[in-house]
């Protein structure tokens, strides 16, 4: 019998319909599953020589995440001759983020003469992703407008950036981040950019376009998350968001090691206290 | 100069942690122990109290008294409570609410400190954290009626944490990894 679409009531259609939107949706779940899976199971190649430009992003947010970041940085005893570029993030109207960021970066100058002055770092302003007793109604919206000023400060399009001319690409290296709302932002911005270069470089694979450079390449927008110090049992908010995006998460306290999102994924990593 | 400094937090009040700093028997104490100035972060509803104690004839038992609502950063508040033999500052002692930052200020500068969690703000993770820092003997924690009697507990805490300072590389060998720097 020839099919004809006139034989189609109204209910097969939407029977059809329902069916091809259900395979769609899970299709689409399996393949961010697992794509984020793999990504997370990727070990970095070791590919960066010493000593060769490196740019770091730092995510700042409200009071309580900046102070512990510039603890963790200090305490590390942060040397600019290795991360040779910084930007660090902020949200808008956190004044008080903005300025420990510039009395850290003085002080680094001091301890490094030469290597650390203001040539080397950038302080970037975004919209916040959801201002205190914003309605939930329009946060969906202030989100996207973060995460698309997000977007364009990993490509290095903000218009404050001016990263000088040795760094071969305008992504940053590695992005450092303790927890504020704008870092989900971030982080799935880098996810998401990883991605396509993914892609992108798959397809060129394919093609037989591939260069000899975008294969040895050394690493790019790797993210580690420090979970605050202040959880002692429990993850943040942004914790459990980050925990599938992130590629190390770190926490301080014994009970929260061993955490993940999902079977195969990579499990929280004990560190020890890191701001003292 | 042996300072003791209160801190009730910036955006909540605390009211009967400030009655009883000020209290005849808790200024005695602090007299006692040696103590020359107290100095106090009020917050904003503490001025009232503040002034009313300065404008009375209560006894302030030879000790030198500061107040100020808020300020941005209590670093250098904090500051003075370390002990530095060039300025003549003793070792001092922190009270402050459960607020994390202001604990995690007091624990890296080593100085004795008490933690007075506020009854009525119910942040279960706070108290949960001023719980295992008791537990591991970092700070004291005390109720507002007992903080007399913790003075003597806090003073002969060690400066412990200090020593855990030495090398957690732990975050410089992460970053390291995820740059992927040759060895």
């Amino acid at each position: 019998m020839p099919f004809s679409f006139a034989s189609l009531s109204f209910w097969d259609l939407l029977l059809w319909c329902a069916i091809l939107a259900i395979t769609l949706g899970a299709g689409t779940l399996i393949v961010l599953l697992l794509s984020l899976t793999i990504s997370q199971n990727i070990i970095p190649p070791k590919r960066r020589r010493r000593g060769s430009p490196t740019h770091l992003l730092v995510v700042l947010g409200s009071g309580g995440h900046t102070a512990e970041m510039l603890y963790m940085l200090e305490r590390m005893n942060f040397d600019p001759q290795i991360y040779t570029y910084r930007t660090y993030l902020v949200s808008s109207g956190d004044n008080f983020s903005a300025e420990k960021a510039k009395a850290f970066e003085a002080q680094l100058g001091q301890s490094y003469q030469g290597h650390a002055h203001s040539d080397n770092y950038t302080i970037v302003t975004v919209p916040r992703a959801r201002r205190v007793h914003q309605s939930y109604l329009t946060a969906p919206f202030s989100t996207l407008q973060c995460f698309w000023a997000c977007l364009n400060v990993l490509r290095g399009r903000h218009p404050d950036q001016k990263l000088p001319k040795e760094y071969s690409s305008f992504y940053p290296d590695l992005i450092l981040t303790n927890g504020p709302a704008t870092a989900v932002c971030v982080v799935a911005g880098a996810k998401f950019i990883r991605f396509f270069l993914c892609l992108a470089k798959c397809a060129a694979l394919c093609l037989g376009l591939r260069t000899l450079s975008s294969l040895t390449s050394a690493p790019k927008l790797r993210t580690i998350y420090i979970e605050s110090w202040a959880r002692v049992s429990s993850l943040s908010t942004s914790g459990v968001l980050l925990l599938p995006l992130v590629d190390r998460f770190l926490v301080q306290w014994p009970a929260q090691a061993g955490r993940r999102a999902w079977w195969g994924m990579k499990r929280t990593q004990y560190a020890g206290w890191l701001v003292i | 100069m042996k300072l003791c400094f209160v801190t009730v937090g910036a955006t909540a009040s605390f009211q009967k942690l400030l009655e009883q700093i000020l209290s005849s028997q808790f200024l005695e104490t602090l007299a006692k122990r040696g103590y020359t100035h107290l100095l106090i972060q009020y917050g904003k509803d503490g001025q009232q109290i503040f002034q009313d104690f300065i404008d009375s004839d209560q006894p302030h038992h030879g000790l030198t008294l500061g107040g100020f609502d808020f300020q941005p950063s209590i670093d250098a508040q904090m500051m003075m409570t370390v002990e530095r033999e060039a300025l003549n500052q003793e070792r001092g002692l922190i009270i402050c609410h459960a607020g994390t930052g202001t604990v995690l200020a007091g624990l890296r500068l080593g100085v004795p400190l008490i933690v007075v969690p506020n009854p009525d703000l119910a942040d279960n993770h706070q108290q949960e954290l001023a719980d295992e820092l008791e537990a591991g003997n970092y700070v004291i924690s005390s109720s507002v009626n007992d903080v007399g009697n913790a003075i003597s507990r806090a003073e002969t805490q060690k400066a412990e944490v200090l020593s855990m300072r030495t090398g957690n590389t732990t975050l410089a060998e992460s970053m390291s990894d995820e740059l992927g720097f040759l060895d």
